[in-house]
Parts: C-alpha cells; sequence; structure tokens
C-alpha cells in the first residue's frame, strides 16, 4: 500500500506515541515519533513535508511554544494539537497560532484521520472545505439572537454564571441557551464548539 | 440606748403626769428619785424638753442645750427653737408638733440643727402631749437624742445602695435575687431590660413567670429540691438555659446563680447574659466555615478531577488509537469471525471514548462557574480567614501581626475562595511554628502595580528543605504524615484563576514567606 503522507507525533508520553504510531500506520501513513518538541525542532530541517501531531502539555517545550517557533520558520507543517486537558483558552490560543486542530483526547481515530489526511493534501481540498465552513455558518444562522450571545461568551471561555450575568438573565435559563447552541451547533464538547466558530471564522483576532 | 430612755420616759409618764413637769422643770430641782432617773438619762447624751403650750416657752436641759451647740439659757422662745433648725426642717417639724397638739397623742421626728458653717448636729425629737384634769392640753414633754451616728451609717448605707445600683444599672448582665421560694427581690435595669418588665411590676412574682415551660412549673419544686438535698446542679456552676420574655418570645441566656444568707433567710442571686448574639455570631462563624468547606471539597475534587483527566486521558485515548489500529488491520482479513471481532473492537473503543467523556464532564462541572467574583476588602477578608483559621493560635502563643495598607484593600476576588486560601496558609504556618522557640505569624499587603495588589504571609517555623520547594504546589505533595498535599495546589489554582500569581520563599527569620498577588479593583472603575 502506498503511503499516505509523513506524520510527525510529539508526545513525552509512550504509550500514547506507540499507539497512535499503530493507528495511523494502519491507516497507511508514515509515522516518525518523538518524545519532545525540541527534537522534533532538531530534526526538522532533514524532514520531509508531513502533518505534525503534538500533545500540548509536555516538559521543556509545550505544544503552545512549538506552533509559536514552527510559525516564524519557513515552509510550514500543519499542526495538529492534542491534549488531555482541553480548556477553551488554551484551545483558542491554539487555533490562533495557526493550529488546524484541537483535539481532546481521547479523540476519535476518523477525525484524527480526516484531518491528517486534509493537512497533507493542502492545497487541493479547498472545495470540500468550503462546502464545511458552508455549513458550519449555516448552523449559526439557524441560532436565535440570544443563543448566538450565549456560544459568543462560550467561546471565549466565559462561565455560565458570567454570561449570565453579561446579559442579566439567570445562570438556569443559559444552561437551556446553551444546550440549544450544543445541538445545533452538532458540537460534542466546548474545544469542538470553538473549533467549528474558527472554521465559520468567528474567531479571527 | 434609746430603748432605754423611750421605756423609761414612757413609764415616767404614764406613772404620773405632774411628775413629768416637775422633771424637766429645773426650778423645781430636787433630789428626789425623778431627778436621779432624768440625770443619769442626761449623762447619756439624751435631752430633756418641755413646751409650755400657754407660754410657748420651750425648757430644755442642758443636754439638750449641748446637743442643739447654743449657749442659750434654760428657756428659748418656740419660734426661736425653730429658728435653730436647718431651714428645710422647720416646717416639718412644726407641722408634726401641730399634729401632736391637735389630734394628741405623740410625734417622733429627726431633723438637722443649722450649726455654725454647716456643722449641723442630726437630733431626733420624741414627745407626748400632756393634758392637765380638765383634759386641756397644756404641755409637750419628751426627749432629744442624738442620731449623727445612725444618719452617717444611713448615708453611708444609701451610698453603698447607689453605687451598687450604678454597677447594677451598668453591667451588661442582668441581676435577678429571689428569696427561698422563688420571690423575685430585685430586678436590675439589664433584667428590666432584657425581660421587658418593669421593676416594680417584676419585684414579687415567682422567678419562674420568666421562664417558659417545663421550667415554668418545675422550678420551684429546683428550688424545694435544693434546699432539702443540697444537691446542686446549677448554684456556682452555671448553664445555658432559656428565658421568656414578657412578650413571650424566648432567647438563650447564660445563667450563673449564688446563694446568700441574710438574716437567717435565703436569697439567691441569678446572673443572666444574653446569647442571643453570642449565638447568631457562632452560627455565622459556622455558615462560613461549611461554606469554605464545601468550596474546599469543591476544589479539591476539581483538582482531583484535572489531576484525573490529565493521567486517565493519556491511557484512554492510547486504548482507543489501538483499538482502531486493530480494527484498520483486520478490515483486509478473511477470518469468518472478522466482522464480530471488529464489532467488538469498535464498542471498546467507543467505551475508551465515553470514559473520558465522562472525565471531562466531572472537570466541567466541579471546575466552572462556581467562581463569583466581587469587589472586596482585603483587611475585611484577613479578618475573617484569622477568625476561622487562628482560632487557639494565642493559646499557642503565637504572636499575630497584620499590618494592612488601606491604600491596596479592595480586589477583585472571589470571598469564599481567597479565604480558603489564607485560611490555609495561616493553618501550614501555625503548624510549622508548633515547635519554634519564636512565634510570630505577620500579614501584610502593598500594591505591586496600579492593577495588582501582593499579600505575603510570613511565620517564623522552620522554613522549607531545599527538595520540598520544587513541588511545594503540586497536587498530591505533602511533607505532613495526615496531609492530602491538595492545599497549596488549590490555593495556586485559586489564585491563578484570580489572573494572580503565587510563590513561596524562605525569609530572614527562617520561616517560610508565601505571597500572591490578585487584581486590585480600582474605585473609580
Amino acid at each position: 500500500m502506498p503511503s499516505k503522507g509523513n506524520v510527525y507525533v510529539i508526545d513525552d508520553d509512550q504509550a500514547m506515541r506507540d499507539s497512535l504510531s499503530f493507528l495511523l500506520e494502519a491507516a497507511g501513513f508514515d509515522v516518525t515519533l518523538f518524545e519532545s518538541a525540541l527534537k522534533f525542532l532538531d530534526a526538522l530541517p532533514e524532514l520531509a513535508f508531513g502533518c505534525v501531531v503534538s500533545d500540548v502539555r509536555m516538559p521543556d517545550l509545550d505544544g503552545i511554544e512549538l506552533l509559536k517557533k514552527m510559525k516564524t520558520r519557513p515552509g510550514a507543517f500543519p499542526i495538529i494539537i492534542m491534549t488531555g486537558h482541553g480548556d477553551i483558552p488554551l484551545a483558542v490560543e491554539a487555533m490562533k497560532l495557526g493550529a488546524i486542530d484541537f483535539l481532546e483526547k481521547p479523540f476519535e481515530d476518523d477525525r484524527l484521520i480526516t484531518m491528517i489526511e486534509m493537512a497533507i493534501r493542502q492545497a487541493e481540498p479547498a472545495a470540500k472545505s468550503e462546502a464545511l465552513t458552508q455549513d458550519i455558518v449555516a448552523r449559526i444562522a439557524t441560532l436565535s439572537p440570544r443563543e448566538r450571545q450565549v456560544m459568543d461568551g462560550l467561546i471565549a471561555g466565559l462561565s455560565n454564571k458570567l454570561i449570565a450575568r453579561d446579559y442579566d438573565i439567570s445562570p438556569r435559563t443559559i444552561e437551556v441557551y446553551r444546550a440549544n447552541v450544543m445541538t445545533k451547533m452538532q458540537a460534542n464538547s466546548l474545544s469542538e464548539l470553538v473549533r467549528l466558530a474558527m472554521r465559520a471564522g468567528m474567531l479571527d483576532d | 440606748m434609746e430603748l432605754c430612755g423611750q421605756a423609761g420616759w414612757r413609764g415616767a409618764k404614764r406613772s404620773e403626769s405632774s411628775g413629768v413637769t416637775s422633771i424637766v422643770q429645773p426650778s423645781a430641782e430636787t433630789s428626789s428619785g425623778h431627778e436621779h432617773y432624768r440625770l443619769r438619762i442626761e449623762g447619756f447624751g439624751v435631752g430633756t424638753w418641755d413646751l409650755d403650750l400657754a407660754t410657748r416657752e420651750l425648757e430644755w436641759s442642758g443636754a439638750a442645750r449641748g446637743l442643739f451647740g447654743v449657749a442659750h439659757g434654760p428657756s428659748i422662745t418656740y419660734e426661736a427653737f425653730l429658728a435653730l433648725l436647718e431651714l428645710k426642717d422647720r416646717a416639718r417639724t412644726e407641722h408634726a408638733i401641730q399634729k401632736a397638739i391637735d389630734g394628741g397623742g405623740g410625734f417622733d421626728i429627726s431633723f438637722k440643727v443649722s450649726g455654725p458653717a454647716g456643722r449641723g448636729q442630726w437630733i431626733r425629737a420624741r414627745a407626748g402631749l400632756i393634758k392637765d384634769e380638765s383634759g386641756v392640753a397644756r404641755h409637750i414633754s419628751g426627749i432629744f437624742l442624738d442620731i449623727g451616728e445612725e444618719k452617717q451609717l444611713e448615708e453611708a448605707l444609701k451610698t453603698r445602695e447607689s453605687h451598687l445600683r450604678s454597677i447594677l444599672d451598668t453591667v451588661p448582665d442582668a441581676m435577678i435575687v429571689i428569696d427561698g421560694y422563688g420571690i423575685i427581690q430585685l430586678f436590675s435595669t439589664a433584667a428590666e431590660r432584657l425581660f421587658g418588665y418593669a421593676e416594680q411590676e417584676a419585684v414579687g412574682r415567682n422567678v419562674s413567670e420568666l421562664m417558659p415551660e417545663p421550667d415554668r412549673t418545675r422550678h420551684d419544686s429546683y428550688i424545694a429540691r435544693y434546699r432539702s438535698t443540697g444537691e446542686r446542679h446549677i448554684i456556682g456552676i452555671g448553664r445555658i438555659v432559656t428565658g421568656k420574655r414578657r412578650d413571650g418570645t424566648t432567647f438563650p441566656m447564660h445563667l450563673s446563680i449564688g446563694e446568700m444568707q441574710s438574716n437567717g433567710k435565703v436569697h439567691f442571686t441569678g446572673f443572666v447574659r444574653d446569647l442571643t448574639e453570642h449565638q447568631q455570631t457562632q452560627a455565622r462563624l459556622q455558615e462560613l466555615q461549611s461554606e469554605l468547606v464545601h468550596v474546599s471539597r469543591l476544589s479539591a475534587m476539581g483538582e482531583m478531577a484535572s489531576a484525573l483527566a490529565h493521567e486517565l486521558n493519556q491511557p484512554l485515548a492510547a486504548i482507543s488509537n489501538y483499538m482502531k489500529g486493530s480494527r484498520k488491520l483486520l478490515a483486509g482479513s478473511t477470518d469468518p469471525n472478522a466482522p464480530k471481532i471488529e464489532n467488538a473492537m469498535d464498542r471498546a473503543a467507543e467505551q475508551a471514548l465515553r470514559a473520558g467523556q465522562i472525565i471531562r464532564r466531572l472537570r466541567d462541572f466541579v471546575s466552572r462557574g462556581e467562581s463569583e467574583k466581587r469587589v472586596e476588602s482585603l483587611s475585611k477578608l484577613v479578618e475573617e480567614a484569622g477568625a476561622l483559621g487562628l482560632a487557639g493560635a494565642r493559646e499557642q502563643n503565637v504572636q499575630l501581626r497584620f499590618s494592612l495598607d488601606p491604600e491596596a484593600d479592595l480586589v477583585l476576588a472571589d470571598r469564599v475562595q481567597i479565604q480558603q486560601v489564607l485560611v490555609n496558609l495561616f493553618r501550614n504556618a501555625l503548624e510549622a511554628m508548633a515547635h519554634s522557640p519564636r512565634r510570630e505569624l505577620t500579614a501584610t499587603n502593598f500594591r505591586v502595580a496600579d492593577d495588582m495588589i501582593e499579600i505575603v504571609v510570613s511565620d517564623t517555623g522552620s522554613g522549607f528543605h531545599d527538595d520540598v520547594k520544587p513541588n511545594l504546589f503540586q497536587t498530591f505533595f505533602t511533607t505532613k504524615e495526615t496531609g492530602m498535599g491538595v492545599g497549596l495546589s488549590i490555593s495556586r489554582s485559586i489564585i491563578e484563576a484570580h489572573g494572580g500569581r503565587m510563590w513561596a520563599e524562605d525569609n530572614a527569620s527562617g520561616g517560610a514567606t508565601f505571597r500572591f498577588t490578585l487584581p486590585a479593583a480600582t474605585s473609580e472603575s
């Protein structure tokens, strides 16, 4: 089976590296493992184009720092960030720094594989990507003004209470709006909601 | 002495009315038995006198003149006599004498002599009306007694009583004196305020009326039991009981009772302290404490959930990856069981994802939305946290020095959470100083930037070992035998959630100093 492309996995957890290599090789990728971001950066000049899959919380150099360093280098590799400990501000920061996705462990293999494939094919998926973006924009359009406000609050990392205070409605009511937002946006988690918002261009600086 | 004079006088008067006249008439001085008698009572300082109602002349003995401190002769006009009295006593005295003349019988009155420079003598006058055979009032005869000493005693008693009164009026504790049957004898001003009865209405009532049931009906038997057995249940011990006000409402009170014997009768004195406010304070403290415990549990859960999320999500992700990888490899297999195995692997991977979801939900639940930031006064936070975390510190001889800068007082913070941080730091400090010769705990604050305020908590304990410091704020790291190792880690999480920083350092006295920053609440915003 011909290789579907290079994937560089950076994670300080040995089981994570090994299991990812097993999964991604089974999916037809050439996988190279790094136990730290520094080791990856050392090897980077020799590496052929590929997709980087990196953990965010690591000693020495964490995923956010890696994104910053990669931004300054020419011929950027697409980077997918994984975390065992997701929070909204971190997801937003990663996306703003150019991560193409932000995954919370454990994640669905299809999501990861689809993202890697898209990243490696780069230019090609424009049409498909455009269709996806249109779809997300359409979902946002179904939100009521109140639901839209709640979504804005959530992707800004605000708690229910804070949103409730901003709009002077009860936190209980916010919970209802929040549930509606998640349903209409087809988001399973807050970080997924953030990713969708990113896609739709709601999060540009 | 007085009794003797009185009896003697009455005896004389009754035995022979004309003889009385002769006693007080110096012109008739003889060596009769009466004269001896008169001289004897004169010797005791008792003056004798006689007022002739017809002439309005008053004849008096040498002792009587001595009492008045005057050198007048053996007789004086009635008006001149009255003029010797203190102005305020004259009318009263004249009135008493007139009443005796009009109505018959005797009188007994005390007055003060207007002596030179106010050195007036207190004198008691007792006398009776003497009539002639036809029943016409002729004389008033009687004695003068020096009652200066009695008056002094009376004054002293009055002074002492008014002292006692003023004390009883000012002490916040109410005082009630009852007799051996429970009848109220004395009811202080504080008692009036506390129970809503005026002293006049309370005195004479049974003290049991100040109690709710069942004490109300049982109180008499309480006293009876004590008086027959001498067994003390409350006397000299004191206890918390319930009192009942006039309007029927009840309140908690501390009652201590003393017993006293006076004139062979037993009395009980009760001191009552209203505990309403005390109990409210206690309740408030307890409320605050349970609030803190709640948040600390919540934070500990959040901390644990965070740690668990990180630690467990890694292996869960690995499980899911292995499953999905195997599933893909199996896709090309011709094994007849392949579809079943594929299905099982999908489900196993799903369960790993579900476990991740559960942890994520739990973490979101405990770590989000509980922070309610307000503009808070640091000095108040420190004081309240001190009340909670430093109970017993003074008994341990720990010196507390809170020198808080009022210019850096207002912070934007979740009160309960910051108090939790402070209580945690205070308790750590107390424990660290348990074996130190010098025990001093200080808390200070100052502005580090326009928008940040730093709080410093220092102790004089043994400081940090070198190997401890790097791990100080790690979850589940502890140097204590019974510690969970979440306190400092939670504290730092709380401070960081507020947008501040928290760190530790050694201080000059060899102890530990913890510093943290909080966003300042600017008053103009």
